[in-house]
């Protein structure tokens, strides 16, 4: 590769430690033709969404990375050009024979250098689907694209260290299960202190009814989500638990390679299946959320198990909790795989209005909220300065808000960035967290 | 994947100038770190934080909570930002020589 | 030359067109959706998908949201160009009289006939020339376009203005000897083709974009239905032996 990539890239032993191997750079063209042809006859939405740009330029405006980063091949059509441009040449009649006429070009030795740079450049939030009068899903072609790469053993230093970090635990963050029995004793004291009352975070409790499987960044800095979610769990009589084999509710296996999505994907039901759970409820992390409810059966088939997210589940519930306004003027930042993705749109704000005294909206919100710029995995430190101009969208929407006590985050992933992101720009004036934060900091114990 | 030298030592560090080896930490490392992090001179606060990182990384294999770090040592989270500039995952945990917290952080 | 173009070339193209067509939309059919690519809000019933995709073939929404001076022109081109196609068909087969089926006398259906396929066309050439002009003139687009691009554009005004000119100086054109022509070709017993220049060049054109179809972007139209009806499926239940069981699984 000769183009310089933004982004720390895995080494072969590196490559190696997760079942990967780089492929020389003379067979690496023949091998992503067979990767291509492999997709092509496996997904019908990499066939008909490289088939039917007709580059109207619609998606231009609406992408916050183009807008951000002001780049060129950040732009979702031109984005998907890069995939596009050599499908025409090895799998279409007209590109075989037409050329650079119809589009079509062949690999050169900057193509898999730019695929790297550009499609982990795209934080697969969709939005350019919302505007594409065929609804082109960039972020489809994007996972596509970097599945092609990681079969070719090309993938971010950081995938591979999560994707290690999971094999060896079951969570992104290697957090080893004697780890998770002192946090979850650690978050009972404080919860004892703080309630006089005894709740408890179940690891690993057999005959549960609901399996509930937090992020685990929840276990690390996002600790408030979590009390939220196990205060809620005690209020409701809940028999609930968490599992130690699978402490992690996102998925970059969707981020980076299918086979590896299938597998962390695996550990789910082998968890709801250990524990005898009927039901799995997922926490606060937006492209885990989309995997989970979306690839599930194309991953491992039938799932037997009830399957909601955790602000599904609270707002279902919510007229058995009762709470105690928190007065503050909260705004909710949508996350991408929720909205667009996910269909998890109205839930949190019931949860919210019912949780604080004010609830602000940011524009535009829904399905046509922008991305925080850290979707997909894009949280590299090596990147910041790339990462700034992705958020640079969302924090134009935040300071349009106006003032606000509380920016309510109900992901891990843009947890992580939109604090960053604001703190770059000087904005530290009111907290963040997640939704489930709230629930916990409102919540009315009877006894 | 880089070298840096320290009292005529070879260590190896990766990109994010974490040591790649935990069992190579000694003081001088967590000088000479302190240095490149700009956290000035090391002083019982600093210690005690790295020490306390050190102890539950060699029990449990990874980096505590940030508030249960806070609880224990007694400093709030903000105290830590001003003892370690880069934070509690990105500074202290560097110059603690235990491997960069990754995943959604 | 005229007994290629007219007996034989238009055989060739309905071919490749109904064929290639077909053959396209088969060869994504077969591929399976192993993943569902729902995107919310996503309607909940057959009806609302069909209405969906529906409200989108017709009002060009998703333009409309984004930029509406693109989708001014791109619904003037696409509406224009469909009230000429049915014109065509309609006005072939009645002779211009197709107005009289709604009371009109003879004079005032062929006036009104000529009326509405005059603007139609103007508006067509219009239209067709903006998005030819937008592509050279917005930074983003014309960086994104390959010549194809224009030349498929200029094949569609080739073909408007060819049409516009037979309307504009009808004085030659024979209506009577077209329909025929054409009836010949459909019922597989041709005649020759009428020897006015100016309907040959329009018709070979038309059957050059024929040919082109399948193998081109215009082939957006199929690509519309069936990545909508990806977009719009409803996601799976929990617990899924509810949904699809034993469907297509990614491997």
């Amino acid at each position: 590769m000769k183009i310089k990539v933004p982004m720390y890239v895995a080494k072969p032993a590196e490559l190696k430690a997760i079942g990967f191997s780089y492929t020389s750079e003379s067979d690496q063209r023949d091998l992503a033709i067979k990767v291509m042809a492999e997709l092509r006859n496996s997904m019908r939405s990499l066939m008909v969404m490289l088939e039917t740009c007709t580059k109207c330029g619609n998606c231009a405006r609406q992408c916050h990375s183009y807008l951000g980063t002001e780049d060129y091949n950040n732009f979702p059509a031109a984005r998907a050009e890069l995939l596009r441009r050599v499908y025409k040449r090895y799998f279409t009649w007209a590109g075989r024979i037409f050329g650079t006429f119809i589009g079509a070009e062949g690999f050169d030795e900057d193509t898999l250098g730019k695929w790297l740079t550009y499609f982990y450049q795209c934080n697969e939030c969709r939005r350019c689907a919302r505007f594409c009068p065929f609804g082109v899903d960039t972020a489809e072609i994007t996972i596509m694209a970097r599945h092609i790469l990681s079969e070719l053993g090309i993938l971010p230093r950081f995938m591979q260290g999560i994707a290690l970090n999971m094999k060896n635990t079951g969570n992104n963050m290697g957090i080893p299960k004697p780890a998770i029995m002192d946090s979850a004793q650690f978050m009972e004291d404080e919860m004892r202190e703080e309630t006089g009352l005894d709740i408890k975070i179940p690891v690993d409790k057999p005959n549960s009814d609901i399996l509930y499987i937090p992020s685990s960044a929840d276990f690390f800095t996002n600790v408030d989500t979590m009390l939220g979610v196990a205060k809620m769990f005690h209020v409701l009589g809940a028999n609930w638990t968490i599992p130690s084999t699978i402490l992690e509710a996102a998925n970059f296996g969707l981020l980076f390679n299918y086979q590896v999505m299938r597998s962390h994907n695996l550990r789910l039901q082998q968890a709801a299946r250990d524990l005898g759970a009927r039901l799995v409820v997922q926490g606060e992390c937006g492209h885990g959320w989309r995997a989970a409810k979306m690839y599930t059966e194309g991953c491992n088939g039938i799932f037997p198990f009830g399957l909601v997210h955790i602000l599904e589940y609270c707002a279902a519930h919510l007229d058995r909790l009762r709470f105690k306004r928190l007065p503050l003027r909260v705004t909710l930042h949508d996350p991408c795989n929720y909205t667009r993705a996910g269909g998890v749109i109205e839930q949190p704000r019931k949860i919210i209005r019912a949780c604080v005294e004010e609830f602000v909206e940011m524009t535009p919100n829904r399905e046509d909220t922008f991305c925080c710029g850290g979707g997909s995995g894009i949280l590299m430190d090596e990147m910041m300065d790339i990462r700034l101009k992705l958020g640079r969208k969302k924090v134009e929407q935040i300071q349009a808000v106006g003032d606000i006590n509380y920016l309510a985050i109900p992901c891990s992933i843009c947890k992580a960035q939109i604090p960053a992101v604001l703190k770059h720009h000087g904005i530290e004036k009111f907290e963040m967290g997640g939704v489930m934060d709230l629930v916990g900091k409102a919540l009315v114990f009877d006894k | 994947m880089g070298m840096i030298m320290v009292k005529g030592r070879q260590i190896e560090v990766d990109e994010d100038g974490f040591i790649a080896d935990p069992a190579v930490w000694n003081e001088d490392v967590v000088r000479y770190l302190a240095d490149i992090e700009g956290v000035g001179e090391l002083t019982e606060k600093h210690w005690k934080v790295i020490n306390y990182l050190r102890d539950y990384f060699k029990q449990f294999g990874i980096a505590p909570m940030i508030r249960k770090l806070c609880k224990e040592t007694g400093f709030s989270l903000k105290e830590i930002y001003e003892l370690f500039p880069s934070g509690p995952a990105k500074g202290a945990c560097k110059l603690a020589g235990l491997p960069k917290p990754t995943g959604c952080v | 030359m005229l007994f290629f173009l007219g007996h034989i070339f238009p055989y060739i193209t309905i071919t490749v067109f109904l064929t290639g067509m077909t053959w396209r939309v088969l060869i994504w059919l077969n591929s399976p959706v192993p993943f569902q690519l729902t995107l919310f809000p996503a309607p909940q019933t057959f009806t609302g998908r069909v209405m969906s995709i529906g409200w989108e073939i017709i009002s060009f929404e998703s333009l409309w949201r984004g930029d509406r001076i693109l989708w001014l022109w791109a619904w003037l081109m696409h509406g224009s160009l469909a009230v000429i196609i049915v014109g065509h068909i309609v006005g072939i087969y009645t002779l211009t009289l197709e107005f009289t089926l709604i009371g009109l006398s003879p004079g005032a259906s062929s006036a009104l006939s000529a009326g509405l396929g005059i603007t139609a066309g103007i508006v067509c050439f219009l239209s067709l020339m903006v998005l030819f002009y937008r592509r050279t003139a917005i930074d983003e687009v014309k960086r994104l376009s390959d010549p194809v691009d224009y030349f498929v554009l200029l094949l569609l005004l080739a073909i408007v203005i060819s049409g516009m000119h037979m309307r504009l100086t009808s004085l030659n054109i024979d209506l009577t000897a077209i329909r025929s022509y054409l009836a010949g070709i459909l019922t597989l017993h041709p005649i020759p083709i009428p020897r006015t220049w100016i309907f040959v060049s329009h018709f070979t054109l038309v059957n050059i974009l024929l040919l082109y179809f399948p193998f081109s972007k215009l082939f957006h139209g199929a690509g519309f239905v069936v990545n909508r009806g990806m977009l719009t499926e409803k996601p799976p239940i929990y617990p899924t032996p509810a949904t699809r069981a034993g469907e297509a699984r990614f491997s």
